[in-house]
């Protein structure tokens, strides 16, 4: 079995078998030992901000106490992130006997970070897929689609949905949007002559993300050809250019241009 | 004391690079958008200058904001040291001209939707007393400069007008 085979299945068997996975794509939620974690469970907000700021942060070593404070709340005591760490722990953890070190928190001092090594969390392992997906595509490219899809079949909206005004959660929202309009790009143009229909239906997952993505024209355009249906792709042009000039006041780049004047050639 | 939420704006910015041959010479193309993360507004932009001035209206409503339960005069004056820090807008509004001439109707719009969005938010006394003060380092070339690239515009505009009515007549 190659590297990236078991490092597909290690991630798999990871995403099924962790006592604790949380979901931050599309929605939150936590599950724990596969069951959903209640809302009512968290009783107070500041314990899942917490957990999510966490969640944002999980790259970055761990995070001394009070620039988590200072990210998350304008006011804060000592209390307040004490009461929230406890709310954390006590969730995850409900059986942990008192003065156990916390299994899926990591404390260093006074320094806090996520245990990646115990906790799957969807934005964490649609990073890795993609990750193998770019390393494979030169050596084997079946690996790499299905690690892309992989990637992909895990985005189920934008990250943190309901914390879109919190100014700490834009950097990984952007990080993750720019990761899945670049995945599904290339793995419409690796998937274009095989199987133009499924490139289409790509490229049009990008464009829902970023009607400007002028790449997921180009590949419409030659997935619409590769089946014999000119009109379309020539309409896919019109589309591209109507939305690049009302958005940027731009016109198309000389390769998409030069990709109409082919396809205006064909009889 | 205002709450930091209040007094804060963020802002995510994005560039996306295109490099492309045309004509047989590299050209370089830059797309943009920034949000504004406490009320989710965008903008796309190709000049950083627009999205410079997406950034200067959030600021100056978020000012304005602040100082809504102030005087009339006190409001005026916080708006002026605040804009006198902005010294970007300098050189916001030459570039800006520049850009009307090369797309009058683009720019058109998009002066005319921030200056109704200006007058609405600030109102008209302010308003009237902020644009004056933003020029108030000119010297007498820049406004002479400034007089004839507006000639220049409202020559543009009044061809492009003739064009929209052509257009609309047939």
């Amino acid at each position: 079995m190659s590297d990236f085979h078991q490092q597909l299945l290690e991630l798999q068997t990871f995403q099924e078998n962790a006592q604790i996975r949380i979901e931050t794509l599309g929605n939150f939620g936590v599950w724990r030992n596969q069951q959903k974690i209640e809302a009512k469970e968290w009783t107070r907000d500041k314990t899942i901000q917490l957990l999510q700021y966490l969640v944002s942060n999980r790259q970055r070593n761990a995070l001394h106490k009070e620039k988590i404070m200072d990210g998350l709340w304008e006011d804060w005591n000592d209390r307040d992130f004490k009461v929230a760490l406890h709310g954390i722990n006590k969730v995850l953890e409900p059986e942990r006997p008192s003065r156990t070190e916390a299994m899926f928190t990591i404390r260093q001092g006074v320094s806090y970070q996520i245990n990646l090594d115990k906790v799957w969390i969807d934005v964490e392992a649609l990073e890795k897929y993609i990750i193998i997906g770019n390393e494979a595509l030169i050596l084997d490219k079946a690996i790499s689609k299905k690690a892309y899809k992989a990637a992909l079949n895990l985005y189920k909206g934008s990250y943190l949905p309901n914390r879109v005004y919190e100014d700490w959660t834009s950097e990984e929202r952007e990080k993750v949007q720019l990761l899945v309009l670049g995945t599904y790009i290339t793995l419409a143009e690796i998937t274009l002559k095989e199987n133009p229909l499924e490139s289409i239906r790509l490229a049009q997952n990008a464009l829902a993300i970023d009607a400007t993505w002028e790449d997921a024209y180009r590949i419409q355009m030659q997935a619409y050809i590769l089946k014999g249906n000119r009109p379309q792709a020539i309409k896919t042009y019109m589309k591209c250019e109507v939305i690049l000039e009302e958005e940027y006041g731009i016109a198309p780049l000389p390769e998409t241009k030069k990709l109409l004047k082919e396809i205006e050639e064909i009889h | 004391m205002k709450k930091k939420q209040e007094q804060t704006a963020s802002f995510m910015v994005r560039f996306n690079q295109q490099i492309f041959e045309e004509n047989g010479e590299s050209k370089i193309q830059w797309k943009g958008k920034i949000s504004h993360v406490q009320n989710g507004d965008e903008k796309r932009f190709s000049d950083f200058n627009d999205a410079l001035t997406f950034m200067q209206i959030r600021l100056g409503e978020l000012t304005e904001e602040a100082t809504k339960h102030q005087t009339s005069e006190e409001q005026e004056s916080i708006i002026n040291k605040s804009l006198s820090m902005w010294k970007t807008i300098k050189d916001v509004g030459p570039k800006v001209i520049r850009d009307t001439l090369k797309d009058p109707k683009k720019q058109f719009t998009n002066l005319q939707g921030e200056i109704q969005g200006k007058i609405m938010t600030i109102g008209e006394e302010i308003s009237e007393k902020v644009q004056i003060d933003q020029w108030r380092n000119a010297s007498r070339s820049d406004f002479n400069t400034i007089q004839k690239q507006i000639e220049m515009l409202s020559s543009e505009i009044k061809k492009v007008a003739t064009k929209i009515d052509s257009i609309k007549n047939n």
